[in-house]
Order: C-alpha cells, then sequence, then structure tokens
C-alpha cells in the first residue's frame, strides 16, 4: 500500500512538468505580401540614427530591422544592415548623457572615440563632405541615408555630397554617379518600406526656418509618384509612413519661450519679453523679418546656446542685451517662429496628402505617423507598463538629439508599420515586445 | 535651461490580491473531496472550515499537512506568438491544528496555525510585464486559538479569534536604463500584521444530514515601514531617494461559507459547500512612501473587486476501515473585473478536481494524501493602468500530504 502510494506521488509530480499551459496563437501567415526580401527605403530615422549621430547600437535597433526580425515568422529573409565595425561602433560620434546640473538641466557630452570618420573631402560648389568608413559587403537590406530629403533621390551626384551614401557606394569621393533611386532598385526585393520625405519640411524647421528650404508642394508630389512607381514596377507590395508634424518633438518644445523669460525674471523682473526676429508672413516666398516679442507660438530649438541672453551684442543702437530688445533679437536660426511654423506645418499636410493619395492609388499600406506622434504628444502612450510620452529624455520615444528615436522609441514605430502592413495585406508579423527596448541611457 | 524637472514614470507599485491569493488548502481530507468541510466532522481541520463544528469532534487531535504548490502560468501577448512562462517555484502552504477537549463534555479547545492567502510568481526579468511585475512573494499566516461548544446534541457553536503575520516580497523592473542599458529595479519588502475572527455553528438534523455555516472576517493587514529598495542609474538616485520605507494597507476579505454532509451508506460521505468571498472590500490599493520625490510618487490605484463565489462538492469512500478514497472538485468565480488583471495572480473563473487517499497507520494515525488540479479560464485583457495587452492561462499543480492522531 506504501509502495503503491509513493508511485502515485512519482507520478503526480512528474506529470506536474508535463502539462505546461499554451495559448494558442494564430497561425503565421503573411498574407497577400511577399516578405521574403524586404528592403527599407528612407532617411536618418530609417538607418537608426539617435542621439546626433549614426552609431552601430541605433543601426542595431533601427526600425527596419525590428520589422524583419518580427517578419521572420511569416516568410521573411535575411535582412543586411551597412553597420559600422566594432573598431568604428561609434559611426559618426554621438551625443551621451553625462549628468545633470543643479537645477535638472540635463549635461551631454560628444563621443569622439571609434569613429568610423575618415576623413573630409572637398566637394567644389557644394563644400566639404565628411567621408566615412564603406560598407562594403555584398548584399544590403536597408537603405536609410541620414539627411537625404525627396529632393535627392533622382540627383546622381547626391552619392559625392552626402557622407552617409557615398559610404554605400563603391568608388571614391567625388566621383559617384548613382542617383539613390537607381541604387535602391538595382536589386531585386519583394516589399518595401518607404519614409522618405522628413527631411524636405525638417532641415527648413531645425535650421529656424534659416539654413534650409521647404521643397516645393508639386515637386514633392511628382517625385513621390517617381519613386513609388519604381517601388512598385514589379507588383511589390510595401508600406509608407507619413511625415510627422515637426512641432510634435522635443527639439522645438524643450526649450520654450516662458522657460526663459522665467529664467531671466529671476535675476531681472523687470523684463517684459523676450524679442526674436520672426517672419512677417506665413508665405514660401515672403523673406521679410522684423523684430517683434516672442509668443508660445515660437518654437525655441533645443540647441539654443541659453547662456547667451542677456549678454551684451553690438547694434546699430550700441551695446544691448541679447534677447531682450528689439534691437538685439533672438536670431532667426534659433527661433522657428509662428509664422515659420504655420508654413511649415502647411507643406506637411500637403506632403502626407501626396503620400496618402500615391499609396492609395497603389494599394500600399500607410503608416500614419504625423497622426500618432501627435496623439503622443497630445496624450502620451502606455505599452507594458511603460509610460512613454515626447517629452525630452524623461518621454523614453526621443533620444538626445530631440529629433530621432532611443531603441524603444523605434520599437514602437516599428510596431506601427507592422501594425499598418497586417492591416492591408491580412499577415499576422507579431509585435515587437517594446520592454525589451532601452530608452534613454542615464549615467 | 533645457529643463528636466519631472520624471514622470509609471512607477505605480501595484500588488493586487485576487481569488488566485485564497489559498484554498487547509487540510489534505478536505482538499480530497474537493475542499468541503463546513458541514463536516472529519478531522481538527474544523478549525478553519467551522470552528462550530469541533465540539461535535468525536475525539481529540494534532495534525499537520503541507501542499507543495506550483502556479504556471503562461502570457501571450496581445498580436505577438511569444508565450512567456512563469518559472518553477514551489510555494508551501500549510496547516497545522490542535483540539483537545475532556472525552465526551460539551466543550473543545482548539488552535490553528494555516495559510489562507499567500502567492509565489516569478516571471522573471526578461518578459513583456517586468515593468508591471517580475516577482512576487506573498503569504498571510493565520493563527486561530478557537473555543467551541455544544449547546445540544443536534447543534454546537464555536470561534476563535486571527492574528495574521502578513509578508510581502515584490520585485518589478523601473523603465530608465542605466549606462549599460540596464532597467532600474525596485523592491518592496516587508510584514505586518493584522486581526479577525472565525465564528460557525454546526447542526445535526434528524435525516442525518449535517449543516455547517461558517464565517471568517475580514483581517485588514498593514504593513507599515516595509523597505522600498530602488536601484537605479547614479545620475537618477536623487529621484528614488534610499533608504525609503512604505506602508501599505491590504484588506484580506471575509468569507462566508454553507455546508453540507450527506451519509448515504456506511461508506459513503457526500459533501458541498457554497463561500461567497466579500473582495468588494478590495477598492483600492494605496501606498504610501516615507520619502516622495516629483519621481516617486504615493499611489493610489483603483482596484474595484467584486465579490467572488465557489461551488464545490466531494465524496469520501470508505473501501475497507483503513482505506479512504476521496474525489471532488469546484468552480470558483473571479474577483477580478476586466481590466483590471494583473500578472501577479492573472485572475480568472477557475474549476479545479481533487483527489485524496486516506490511511490508517495506526488506530490512532492517519495518513492523507491529496491531490488537486486547478484550471484557470484563459483570460484575455488589456490592463487599464499599465496597459499590458495579452492572454493569461494558468494551470496549478497542488500535491499534499498530511499526518493525523487523533486520541
Amino acid at each position: 500500500m506504501k509502495n503503491f502510494k509513493l508511485y502515485l506521488y512519482i507520478l503526480l509530480l512528474t506529470g506536474l512538468y508535463a502539462c505546461k499551459p499554451s495559448v494558442q496563437t494564430p497561425a503565421p501567415s503573411h498574407g497577400s505580401a511577399d516578405f521574403s526580401r524586404y528592403i527599407s527605403v528612407g532617411n536618418s530615422l530609417t538607418a537608426g540614427y539617435a542621439d546626433g549621430g549614426l552609431y552601430l547600437e541605433g543601426q542595431q535597433n533601427s526600425y527596419p530591422s525590428i520589422i524583419a526580425k518580427q517578419m521572420a515568422s511569416v516568410g521573411g529573409g535575411s535582412f543586411t544592415q551597412p553597420l559600422f565595425a566594432d573598431a568604428q561602433a561609434n559611426g559618426s560620434g554621438y551625443l551621451q548623457l553625462t549628468g545633470f546640473t543643479a537645477t535638472g538641466s540635463p549635461i551631454t557630452a560628444s563621443v569622439t572615440t571609434n569613429l568610423a570618420v575618415t576623413g573630409q573631402t572637398a566637394i567644389p560648389g557644394f563644400g566639404n563632405v565628411i567621408t566615412y568608413a564603406k560598407y562594403t559587403g555584398t548584399d544590403l537590406n536597408n537603405y536609410g541615408v541620414p539627411g537625404i530629403k525627396l529632393l535627392h533621390v533622382t540627383l546622381a551626384s547626391y552619392g559625392n555630397l552626402n557622407g552617409f551614401y557615398e559610404r554605400l557606394l563603391t568608388g571614391a569621393e567625388g566621383t559617384h554617379n548613382t542617383a539613390y533611386l537607381d541604387f535602391i532598385t538595382a536589386k531585386p526585393f519583394t516589399f518595401f518600406s518607404n519614409w522618405l520625405g522628413n527631411n524636405d519640411a525638417l532641415g527648413y524647421a531645425t535650421s529656424g526656418g534659416a539654413g534650409d528650404l521647404l521643397t516645393d508642394k508639386g515637386t514633392f508630389a511628382t517625385l513621390y509618384s517617381t519613386v513609388m512607381t519604381r517601388l512598385t514596377a514589379s507588383g511589390q507590395k510595401g508600406v509608407v509612413a507619413t511625415i510627422p508634424d515637426v512641432t510634435s518633438i522635443p527639439y522645438f518644445n524643450t526649450v520654450t519661450v516662458a522657460a526663459i523669460l522665467a529664467g531671466v525674471q529671476k535675476a531681472n523682473p523687470a523684463v517684459q519679453a523676450l524679442f526674436i526676429n520672426a517672419k512677417s508672413d506665413a508665405t514660401a516666398a515672403g523673406t521679410t523679418y522684423a523684430a517683434r516679442p516672442a509668443t508660445a507660438n515660437d518654437l525655441i530649438v533645443l540647441t539654443f546656446p541659453t547662456a547667451k541672453i542677456g549678454t551684451l551684442v553690438s547694434t546699430p543702437a550700441g551695446m544691448l542685451p541679447y534677447g531682450l530688445t528689439p534691437y538685439s533679437p533672438i536670431e532667426n536660426q534659433y527661433v522657428l517662429d509662428a509664422n515659420e511654423v504655420a508654413l511649415t506645418k502647411d507643406y506637411v499636410i500637403a506632403y502626407n496628402n501626396t503620400i496618402k493619395s500615391v499609396a492609395a492609388s497603389k494599394n500600399i499600406a500607410v503608416n500614419d505617423m504625423y497622426t500618432f506622434l501627435n496623439n503622443l504628444k497630445a496624450h502620451g502612450l502606455v505599452v507594458d507598463g511603460v509610460s512613454l510620452s515626447s517629452a525630452y529624455i524623461s518621454g523614453g520615444i526621443f533620444s538626445l538629439d530631440g529629433v530621432h528615436l532611443t531603441p524603444r522609441g523605434y520599437s514602437v514605430v516599428a510596431n506601427e508599420f507592422i501594425k499598418a502592413i497586417n492591416t492591408q495585406y491580412g499577415s499576422n508579423i507579431p509585435l515587437a515586445n517594446v520592454a525589451n527596448y532601452r530608452g534613454v541611457k542615464f549615467p | 535651461m533645457r529643463k528636466i524637472l519631472l520624471f514622470l514614470l509609471a512607477l505605480l507599485p501595484a500588488l493586487s490580491f485576487a481569488q488566485g491569493f485564497q489559498v484554498n488548502l487547509e487540510g489534505q481530507k478536505q482538499i480530497g473531496m474537493g475542499h468541503t468541510g463546513t458541514g463536516l466532522l472529519q478531522d481538527g481541520a474544523s478549525v478553519f472550515f467551522n470552528p462550530g463544528a469541533m465540539a461535535m469532534l468525536p475525539q481529540n487531535y494534532i495534525q499537520g499537512g503541507i501542499s507543495p504548490l506550483i502556479f504556471k502560468s503562461v502570457f501571450n501577448p496581445s498580436g505577438s506568438n511569444d508565450q512567456f512562462y512563469t518559472k518553477n517555484k514551489i510555494a508551501t502552504p500549510f496547516s497545522f491544528y490542535a483540539v483537545w477537549g475532556p472525552k465526551s463534555n460539551w466543550w473543545k479547545f482548539g488552535v490553528g496555525v494555516y495559510t489562507p492567502f499567500g502567492g509565489l510568481t516569478d516571471w522573471g526579468n526578461q518578459w513583456q510585464g517586468k515593468y508591471a511585475l517580475e516577482s512576487l512573494n506573498l503569504k498571510a499566516i493565520y493563527i486561530q486559538p478557537t473555543l467551541s461548544i455544544k449547546l445540544a446534541d443536534f447543534v454546537s457553536i464555536g470561534g476563535g479569534f486571527v492574528y495574521n503575520i502578513g509578508s510581502v516580497d515584490l520585485t518589478r523592473a523601473i523603465p530608465v536604463s542605466d549606462a549599460n542599458g540596464n532597467d532600474g529595479q525596485a523592491r518592496l519588502k516587508g510584514t505586518g500584521h493584522g486581526y479577525g475572527w472565525n465564528a460557525g455553528v454546526f447542526f445535526k438534523t434528524e435525516s442525518g444530514i449535517t449543516v455547517g455555516i461558517d464565517y471568517r472576517s475580514k483581517v485588514n493587514t498593514t504593513i507599515k515601514n516595509g523597505n522600498a529598495i530602488f536601484g537605479v542609474a547614479p545620475s537618477l538616485a536623487a529621484n528614488f531617494p534610499q533608504p525609503n520605507t512604505f506602508t501599505a494597507s491590504i484588506p484580506l476579505p471575509s468569507t462566508t461559507s454553507l455546508g453540507f454532509g450527506f451519509y448515504p451508506s456506511k461508506r459513503w460521505t457526500l459533501a458541498a459547500d457554497v463561500n461567497y468571498v466579500h473582495w468588494s472590500v478590495y477598492k483600492v490599493l494605496a501606498f504610501d512612501y516615507a520619502q516622495n520625490t516629483a519621481t516617486l510618487q504615493d499611489t493610489y490605484s483603483p482596484r474595484n473587486y467584486k465579490d467572488a463565489v465557489s461551488l464545490r462538492g466531494g465524496a469520501q469512500y470508505a473501501a475497507s476501515d483503513k482505506l479512504f478514497l476521496r474525489a471532488g472538485g469546484g468552480y470558483a468565480t473571479t474577483a477580478v473585473l476586466d481590466g483590471y488583471v494583473t500578472p501577479e495572480a492573472p485572475d480568472a473563473n477557475r474549476y479545479y478536481f481533487t483527489g485524496g487517499l486516506g490511511y490508517k497507520l495506526a488506530s490512532r494515525l492517519d495518513l492523507d494524501v491529496s491531490f488537486e488540479y486547478e484550471k484557470l479560464l484563459s483570460r484575455t485583457q488589456t490592463n487599464i493602468e499599465s496597459q499590458l495587452s495579452g492572454t493569461f492561462k494558468t494551470h496549478v499543480y497542488i500535491p499534499g500530504v498530511s499526518l493525523a492522531y487523533h486520541w
């Protein structure tokens, strides 16, 4: 009797480990799409640019690489990125958070070791171009090129003007003549993602409307059609993303007029307003700028050196404190003023209408990042117990440059792409685990 | 001027009790019969099941039992093929009872030490819900001195005072990375105590059916000055002051039970129990930290539990004078509303089956073994606080053994 019970007991215990519960998940399906060779087309966001630079860890956490990883179970093939070698892992260099000041302002420093920078070449009529260690692999799936605009995709000489593109091409700097659009379509592919167009508005915005131009709406529409026609030439399916409202990113929302003014007033309560050199109308053609008091609708860029405020500068009216008088306004390149904001928004909306209508005409999935990032800014987002927002550093989504994303941010973006793909093509690419990807690194 | 004044993180120490934390393992004979016993006279476990029945027990008892419990949960995040499992950890609910009274007298005194609530869940630090919970070890040990009085040959009453020693040890990841990309860690560890009571009445009806009614009161357990240990990157240390303590109060709910015993033949005992667990007392979970910062605020999380019911039935067959075979089962409703399911004890409606064997090793010594298998129905949920979205499914395996000496 005793042995019988012992036997029963052992039987029961061994049985325990055999009967793990499991949840039935739907059978993997690629739906009507073919993910066997996926290529990603786009700019810095597609390349995995983060913290003001392109470096290995950012590349390894790029949203296309996350999408490709998730595609593996539904027929996705290998996905090769132009990774920097380990010895040059810091790529172009990037910003690192080194601490906080007593008042809670972050302190950042540039990483300058183990770079992939190979030199600087003077390109006649353009200027100096920094070059990087070439990518020598034969396979390439991630064609993200930091800095590229839609405007550049048919430009044959572009390889000479952008070091990040140059490193993907064979041949010497200064001799390139392969347009980006020809480069990305040279090898066959079955599926693509296209997130081009951000820089056509962002370049203008991040320079405070001073250092760059908005791409003409008509030109944008023509080029976008051209790109999409080429990408779908053999019936390939794909996904495109809309362009974020540039004012939804922390680059424009962290250093605010109110915060600067409050800082000034702490030392000098008599100060009533900051003065900026602002655009006089909201047209692209307008070139008139005039000083006026800043309001909450004027956006100061993240990189504005706030120490300049109040320092005496030479003006026609004599030595005056910087930013505090109409004669010594904050310079144009530090401010995206209300008219420039309105202008940029208008262009972004027009670009996005183009993107959506071209995608619709070709039955291509659309990931509406414009709406997604506006919602993130307005409401925040909670994923798997993590509170995310578009706040600088603490928000978890945006990296230290205030424009590009953290690995966690890129994983959230990858999931938005995956959802759009699954909806359009009836596939069930599994979502990425956002909790597996980090936010900003704190020292 | 690039001010980061607030680090608002989702740091909500969500500790939630649920039906899953009610441990229904208070005696091997009873477990074998589907954990019925409110209306039966089995042994010293009446201290727990129904103090009113104690005075009717024909003998005195000293007994102890243990029910190693393996809680196996799986989580499948929405839209994913991943399956995350809890680690194989064995919790050890136990029960000890002593009941004594002068032979054939009108009273009996008893004491019970048992574990009516507890949980041991370890999801590890790599799973999708790590920011909601990594691991939880929760114990409540009730100590209950009890007196029972026979009012007449057909009715007895009894009641006891309950002292609870509770402990909690919870870990979760904090979503801020250090320089190496590792998460921060939070650990809340503390002990507390609370008071309550347990009273019941027991009838022997003329038809031979026995009936028991029992009420175990709510036990408010307060954990005072528990350790709140945070490990984060040094530049954030000021946001999570150390050392720090927390205070939290958790009501362990009251349970009302009604039980019947039927005796169709000499060899057969049938039992049925209905339990009503007043989980609705659990409205909020509040955590009060001794030191607050902009990041580390006191938290106040709604729980809004609803009362739960469990139905149980069981049978015992005396195969011989020495050998008893038992079987039973039951069904319990969840206390947790949709949207409030958390990984601590991913609660759902559940059913369970039990079986047991009793063997008289000697005329005064009983050996009882039991086995229980519980299956929680799979539940697909998005938690309103953490937005953790997916399907939980849980199996629980509980072997058990006890020895009872009676005279």
